[in-house]
C-alpha cells in the first residue's frame, strides 16, 4: 500500500493537506475546503494523504508544531484520523473521528459572522450521513449493533440548530433538513421529522421560496410522502406536485420517485395520469389499477393489488390504493345505471340491489344483500352516490340530478 | 417537541434501514432552469375522464350479463 512512500514524502503530503486546509479557512475559499472534507469521494489526493498518515503515525505532531495549524487542531486532529480510518475501512472509527472534527468545524462556523462556509457545512452534513450508513452496514454485517446513523441524526439536529436562527446562515437549514429526512426515513423514525418541519414552516422571518431549488424539491418530496402516510391527500398532492414541477428533468430517477407517490394520491382524488407518464417513467404497476377505475372492474383492482402487494406495501401506498375500491364501486354502479338507461330510461334511477349482486357475481365477487346494502350506504355517506334506500323493495333510488358526483380533485367524502 | 399524540399512520410503516425510494442527491451547486418541458410531466393528468360511455368491452359484457340474467327469471 504505502510501502514505496518515503518518510519525507509522507510528511510533505500531510503538510500539504494541512496547509491547504488552513489556507482555505483563512482566505475563505470554500471550494478548496469542500474538497478537503469530502472523504467518501475517494479522491486520489485524500487517499495519498491517508497513506501518508498511516506511515508517519504521529501526524498530530505536525499539527501541534505549527502555529498555523494548531489553531485548527480540534478540527484537524480528528479529521486526519477519520481520513486514515476510512482508508483502511475502519468505518466505525472513521465515523466517530469525523463527527468530532465536524463538531469542531460547526463550532467555528457558528462564530463566523458570514455564511461563506455554508457549502462546506453541506459537505459535512452529507458526509456524516453517508459515512454513518456505510459504518452501520459494516457493523451489522459483523453482527454488531449499528447505531451510527442514529448518532448522525442527533448530530445533524445540532447543525440544524446552528443554521435555523436569523441571518444569512438560515438559507442552509433546508439542506440539513433534507439529510435528516433521509436518515429518519431510513431508520423508520419519520415522526422525528415533525419538529424540523414545524421549525421550517412556522418561521415567518424567512420565505420558503428563498431556499435553493435543490432543497425545496427534496423537502417537498419527503413531506409529500409523509402526507401520503397520514392520508392527507390534498396536502400530499400540493407537495408532490410542487416537487414534480420544480425538479431537474434530467434527474429521471427522482421524477419517477415523485410520481410513484403522486399517482396514488391523484387517483384517490379522482384524477388519472395519462399512459405516457406511466410508460415514460416505468410505472406500469399502476396500469391495471387505473384500468379498474375506468371500468368499474373490482376484480381487476383486487388482482392488481395482489400482484404488486409487496411493492405497494414497501412504498406504503397499498392502503391508499385499497381505498380506491369505493371509487370502483361507484363506477360500476354508474355503468349499471347507464346500461339500464339504454333499456328503460324511465326506471333507470331505480337500482335493484339484486342487480348489483349479479354484476359482482359476474366479477367473481360473492356478496349478499346485507353486504351490498352496506357498501351502497358507504357510497351515499361518502357522497359518491346521491340517492336513498327503499328498504322494503331492496332498491336504491338514485337522485335524478348528478347521481354519481365526480371527485375531480377533491378528497372523497368532502 | 410534539406534545400532541402522533397519528398512528406515521408509525412503523417502513422497514428498519430500508428506504427504497431515497431521493437522489442533487449536486451542491446543481442548478437548473425550469424549462418549458416541465409542462410535459405536470400536464399529464385528466380530471374529467369519468363519462357515460358504455360501448367498451367491459360494459358490453356487463350489459349482456345483466340482461341474460333478467331473461332467466
Amino acid at each position: 500500500m504505502a510501502a514505496y512512500l518515503s518518510m519525507g514524502e509522507a510528511h510533505r503530503r500531510i503538510n500539504d493537506y494541512l496547509n491547504r486546509f488552513a489556507d482555505s479557512v483563512m482566505s475563505q475559499d470554500v471550494g478548496s475546503l469542500k474538497s478537503l472534507l469530502t472523504l467518501t469521494a475517494d479522491s486520489p489526493f485524500l487517499l495519498a494523504v491517508a497513506d501518508s498518515i498511516s506511515l508517519v503515525q504521529d501526524g498530530n505532531r505536525l499539527i501541534k508544531q505549527s502555529e498555523k495549524y494548531s489553531q485548527l487542531a480540534e478540527i484537524l486532529v480528528p479529521l486526519l484520523r477519520a481520513i486514515q480510518c476510512y482508508r483502511v475501512n475502519n468505518l466505525a472509527d472513521a465515523y466517530h473521528a469525523f463527527e468530532k472534527a465536524a463538531n469542531a468545524f460547526v463550532q467555528e462556523f457558528r462564530n463566523w459572522d458570514s455564511a461563506w462556509a455554508l457549502d462546506a457545512i453541506y459537505v459535512v452534513a452529507y458526509e456524516i450521513r453517508v459515512l454513518a450508513e456505510r459504518a452501520d452496514t459494516k457493523l451489522s454485517s459483523e453482527g454488531k449493533s449499528p447505531e451510527k446513523l442514529k448518532a448522525a441524526g442527533s448530530f445533524l439536529m445540532k447543525v440544524f440548530g446552528v443554521l435555523a436562527g436569523k441571518g444569512p446562515k438560515r438559507v442552509g437549514a433546508l439542506y440539513v433538513t433534507c439529510q435528516l429526512f433521509k436518515i429518519y426515513f431510513k431508520l423508520g423514525t419519520v415522526h422525528l421529522c415533525r419538529s424540523v418541519i414545524r421549525s421550517i414552516e412556522t418561521a415567518r422571518i424567512f420565505d420558503f421560496e428563498e431556499f435553493p431549488n435543490r432543497d425545496k424539491v427534496t423537502y417537498m418530496y419527503y413531506t409529500g410522502r409523509l402526507e401520503v402516510f397520514n392520508e392527507n391527500f390534498p396536502a400530499a398532492d400540493h407537495k408532490l406536485s410542487y416537487a414534480l414541477k420544480h425538479c431537474n428533468l434530467r434527474k429521471e430517477a427522482n421524477i419517477r420517485m415523485i410520481l410513484k407517490y403522486l399517482i396514488p394520491v391523484k387517483l384517490s382524488l379522482g384524477i388519472l395520469p395519462r399512459d405516457w407518464l406511466l410508460e415514460k417513467y416505468n410505472l406500469v404497476e399502476y396500469s391495471k389499477v387505473i384500468q379498474a377505475l375506468q371500468r368499474g372492474d373490482l376484480r381487476l383492482l383486487r388482482n392488481a393489488l395482489e400482484e404488486n402487494e409487496d411493492r405497494f406495501l414497501r412504498s406504503g401506498v397499498y392502503l391508499v390504493l385499497e381505498k380506491l375500491e369505493l371509487q370502483v364501486y361507484q363506477r360500476l354502479l354508474k355503468k349499471i345505471y347507464a346500461i339500464q338507461k339504454l333499456k328503460e330510461p324511465g326506471k333507470a334511477h331505480q337500482l335493484k340491489l339484486e342487480v348489483i349482486i349479479k354484476a359482482l357475481k359476474w366479477l367473481e365477487i360473492d356478496m349478499d344483500l346485507d353486504e351490498v346494502e352496506c357498501i351502497v350506504a358507504i357510497l351515499i355517506h361518502r357522497n359518491l352516490v346521491k340517492g336513498y334506500f327503499a328498504h322494503k323493495s331492496k332498491v336504491v333510488v338514485l337522485s335524478k340530478q348528478d347521481p354519481f358526483p365526480k371527485l375531480t380533485g377533491k378528497p372523497m367524502g368532502s | 417537541m410534539a406534545a400532541e399524540a402522533k397519528p398512528a399512520a406515521e408509525e412503523a410503516k417502513m422497514d428498519l434501514f430500508e428506504d427504497d425510494d431515497e431521493f437522489e442527491e442533487f449536486e451542491i451547486n446543481e442548478e437548473w432552469e425550469e424549462k418549458e418541458e416541465a409542462g410535459e410531466v405536470t400536464q399529464q393528468w385528466e380530471d374529467d375522464w369519468d363519462d357515460d360511455d358504455v360501448t367498451d368491452d367491459f360494459s358490453l359484457q356487463l350489459r349482456r350479463e345483466l340482461e341474460s340474467n333478467e331473461e332467466k327469471k
